[in-house]
């Protein structure tokens, strides 16, 4: 008889516990922006300082590695420098072509700025600092200052956000390599987990070293935002399509900032 | 024992948030090191096998971890959980750790 009172007492415990994760699961986002909203203050420097110091580690362990990547990259500012002077010209010269042709400048995008807090650990999603009373919407875009494409919302709290990274398994959008005379080649970014991206579904040549951007198919996202390089290329006889690994053009560890698309 | 239920809470709370916004930053080859499952298995290793705090200790570090991520609450929890009544068990039935059992 106390055996089995024990036994029910045991049993009662584990329905208990199971109901307890049931309310809380359908509480979710109450919940987790519970935990968030007092969470940030600590978050937010502890951000900063994980930052500064895995910069400083860096630094130190790549010294010798940087002063090579300096001087690559002097060599290269040379030529932007050249590139730009032609590019100003040209600037000039659409400006006059618009006027004359009364056409309205391009619409630019409405955005809001947000500051990442924190990162899943899963590693594929960043708490950001704005939500629903921002007026942020899910899958709405998230760049960065630079308009290299981070990713879209997918979790919206009150005055927090979840950003689903463009490396996450789930992620593919449409994307291009433009190209200067011939027809652009198009593609699908696809996430493939651990901070990896491949352009998938290449039907024409790609290089490496060739800037993929995203394109206006799928209305995912606007198009012309920076998503990264090729890095390689798998090439096989028997698939129709080519895939390429992509190097994304962020580093989130060392992103502070972020922008929302709220219009496109 | 609630006394140190409510250290732990701390203790876990702030694991929480060191492993969402200051380990983010030291990644190697693209893993992160779990400050979470560190301290799971370093205390159900160290604990007495016949104390429980270690299985305390799974629950709220996997309840902590499934708040600041995406997957539902109770995900993380199963694991931790499993991994410390593993640990447990392995202790208890194969392994002596002298020095701990003089403590």
């Amino acid at each position: 008889m106390k055996l089995s009172f024990k036994k029910n007492k045991v049993w009662v415990g584990i329905i208990i516990i199971i109901l307890i994760f049931i309310l809380l699961n359908l509480f979710q986002s109450q919940v987790k922006g519970f935990f968030y909203s007092f969470s940030v203050p600590i978050q937010k420097p502890l951000w900063r300082a994980g930052e500064n110091i895995s910069d400083f580690l860096f630094s130190v362990f790549t010294i010798g590695k940087l002063r090579n990547q300096a001087e690559e990259l002097e060599f290269k500012n040379q030529d932007l420098i050249y590139q730009i002077s032609l590019l100003s010209e040209l600037k000039e010269e659409n400006i006059i072509l618009r006027q004359a042709l009364d056409l309205e400048l391009e619409k630019e995008f409405r955005l809001e700025m947000a500051q990442i807090i924190g990162k899943d650990i899963s590693q594929e999603f960043i708490l950001i600092n704005k939500g629903a009373e921002q007026g942020i919407l899910k899958d709405m875009p998230v760049i960065t200052e630079q308009k290299v494409l981070i990713g879209r919302v997918k979790e919206i709290y009150n005055d927090f956000s979840k950003v689903m990274l463009i490396f996450h398994k789930e992620s593919s959008f449409d994307a291009k390599i433009q190209r200067e005379e011939e027809k652009d080649v198009s593609g699908i970014v696809k996430g493939t987990g651990s901070q990896g991206l491949t352009l998938d579904l290449i039907k024409d040549e790609v290089f490496e070293q060739d800037i993929v951007l995203t394109s206006a198919l799928g209305n995912i996202f606007p198009e012309g935002l920076l998503v990264g390089r090729i890095r390689a290329i798998k090439k096989s006889d028997v698939e129709t399509f080519q895939q390429a690994e992509i190097d994304p053009a962020f580093n989130i560890s060392n992103t502070n900032k972020v922008f929302i698309i709220l219009e496109f | 024992m609630i006394k140190k239920l409510i250290i732990s809470i701390v203790i876990i709370y702030f694991l929480a948030l060191v492993q969402t916004s200051f380990m983010v930053h030291f990644s190697f080859w693209g893993m992160v090191p779990n400050v979470f499952l560190l301290f799971i298995i370093i205390w159900n290793v160290i604990e007495k096998p016949e104390n429980s705090l270690g299985l305390y200790n799974a629950i709220l570090a996997g309840f902590f971890s499934d708040i600041f991520s995406t997957r539902f609450i109770g995900f993380n929890v199963l694991i931790f959980l499993a991994i410390a009544i593993i640990l447990k068990f392995l202790f208890k039935r194969y392994v002596r750790i002298p020095f701990i059992k003089e403590a």
